[in-house]
């Protein structure tokens, strides 16, 4: 289940907006999220200029729209918890719909670009701009053993449900608790390996 | 020849105070293929470590590992860990870069070779694990069974001159023990497989040194240490089906 939100399913299909070069989405990508954070959300040229490219980026990369909803959905608490914040002051009420519109946005052109581009590619982008090899690296391992870490919180979900006999009445915060502390133990155990099979290789 | 693998009276302490190592001696000459047998906890794994340097946390002038005659020290240790390839007992721990050929070409990287003979190393060390074309595939994305096999070739393409194994062939169905066993005969390391896998020491391994809570209790002809039962029962192990029938083949 998690593995299935922060995974990258589309990023090896196939389309134009796939075949385009990782340097170009990446660098279209920044100018629209800046120019959108630094535009007032009256600035209704930009956002229409911006909607319509990425209307048009979706249609050309065949991505299905329900998965980029999800997506969008599963992305957003954050971004919109702030923006509540907004909502509830009477001053600034009206920034409620900027802060809202710009998110979606910004959220939308990330979506598109990481589903469109395989992430070794990204890096390498990123080693070409020189940004600091040991933060490419830390990036790297991020992105691979997130995938091992959702696997294994939904192994000891698995583990946890099959030997769990009564249907729970509420949310248990003390199992949770225990799950969170068992996988950040079995993360930083990971760890410590991880940096034992690196120096095997000959990591200085 | 100076022996590829010498061990005198290594001890090592946990942090927490467990003992894991009470004074192992044993040395292995160039080209052996040895097992390493004992039960869950008894030192085998902490053994591994050592002869790749990677633990004890500080190395004296006179350690107790030698690595063709040259002890492990601060000093030799990226020489040491170019000479000694370490296979982890989990795949996914060994494996962490995003694609295949990242990941096997990350050891030679680090010794300075140029890119052009790194792809080569890439290329060769694939096609000898049967894993030829797998280059750009993501490693979490991977069997099991191969993702064992990049993390060989990600050893060998290292090419290491002794090879040590932790555990290789668990978590493989059949198949991939047999194809494993049959990849590891075919490379000429000295090998040191620490295994639960009694029939594969037999199949590959002249020699056996049972460890027992940090203490090797038996060194000698695998047939015969695993042939007897006493032994093997007493440190948690026992004699492997092959053993019991005496066929006339």
């Amino acid at each position: 289940m998690i593995t299935n939100l922060v995974g990258h399913h589309h990023s090896h299909a196939e389309s134009p907006v796939h075949r385009l070069a990782a340097e170009l989405k990446l660098g279209v990508a920044l100018v629209v999220i800046l120019g959108t954070v630094l535009m007032p959300a009256t600035a209704t040229n930009w956002f229409g200029a911006v909607g319509g490219l990425l209307v048009l980026t979706i249609i050309l990369s065949r991505l299905p729209v329900l998965f980029l909803l999800k997506r969008l959905a599963v992305l957003s608490p954050f971004v919109l918890g702030v923006a509540l914040v907004n909502a509830f002051q009477p001053a600034t009420g009206a920034a409620w719909w900027s802060v809202a519109l710009k998110s979606a946005v910004c959220l939308v052109t990330v979506i598109l670009v990481s589903n469109t581009t395989p992430f070794g590619k990204i890096l390498r982008v990123l080693q070409r701009l020189r940004v600091p090899g040991l933060l490419i690296t830390t990036i790297a391992l991020m992105h691979r053993y997130l995938f091992v870490l959702a696997d294994e919180s939904e192994r000891m979900r698995r583990a946890r449900a099959s030997r769990t006999f009564v249907p729970a009445r509420r949310f248990h915060w003390h199992t949770l608790a225990t799950v969170l502390g068992q996988l950040f133990v079995r993360a930083s155990e990971r760890a410590e390996r991880i940096y034992d099979a690196m120096c095997a290789r000959g990591w200085k | 020849m100076k022996n590829s693998i010498e061990v005198t009276n290594l001890k090592y302490r946990y942090h927490d105070g467990t003992e894991a190592l009470r004074g192992v001696s044993f040395a292995l000459a160039p080209g052996e293929c040895v097992a390493l047998l004992g039960p869950n906890g008894s030192g085998k794994s902490t053994l591994l470590l050592h002869l790749n340097g990677l633990l004890p946390e500080k190395h004296s002038a006179n350690g107790a590992v030698r690595i063709h005659g040259e002890p492990v020290t601060t000093e030799k240790l990226a020489a040491i860990r170019r000479q000694v390839g370490l296979l982890f007992q989990d795949p996914d721990d060994q494996l962490f870069c995003p694609t295949v050929a990242e990941d096997v070409a990350f050891g030679p990287r680090q010794f300075g070779i140029s890119e052009n003979e790194i792809a080569a190393r890439v290329q060769k060390t694939l096609a000898q694990v049967g894993l030829a074309g797998f280059d750009h595939r993501a490693t979490h994305h991977l069997s099991h069974g191969e993702k064992r096999r990049v993390c060989l070739a990600g050893v060998l393409a290292c090419e290491p001159a002794v090879l040590v194994l932790d555990e290789p062939t668990s978590d493989l169905d059949p198949r991939g023990r047999r194809e494993f066993k049959a990849l590891l005969r075919e490379i000429p390391a000295t090998k040191l497989i620490a295994t639960h896998d009694l029939e594969m020491a037999v199949e590959l391994c002249p020699r056996a040194i049972v460890l027992d809570h940090g203490q090797i209790v038996a060194d000698g002809r695998t047939m015969q240490l695993l042939g007897d039962e006493a032994l093997m029962l007493a440190h948690g192990l026992e004699k492997p089906h092959i053993l019991w029938h005496h066929h006339p083949h």
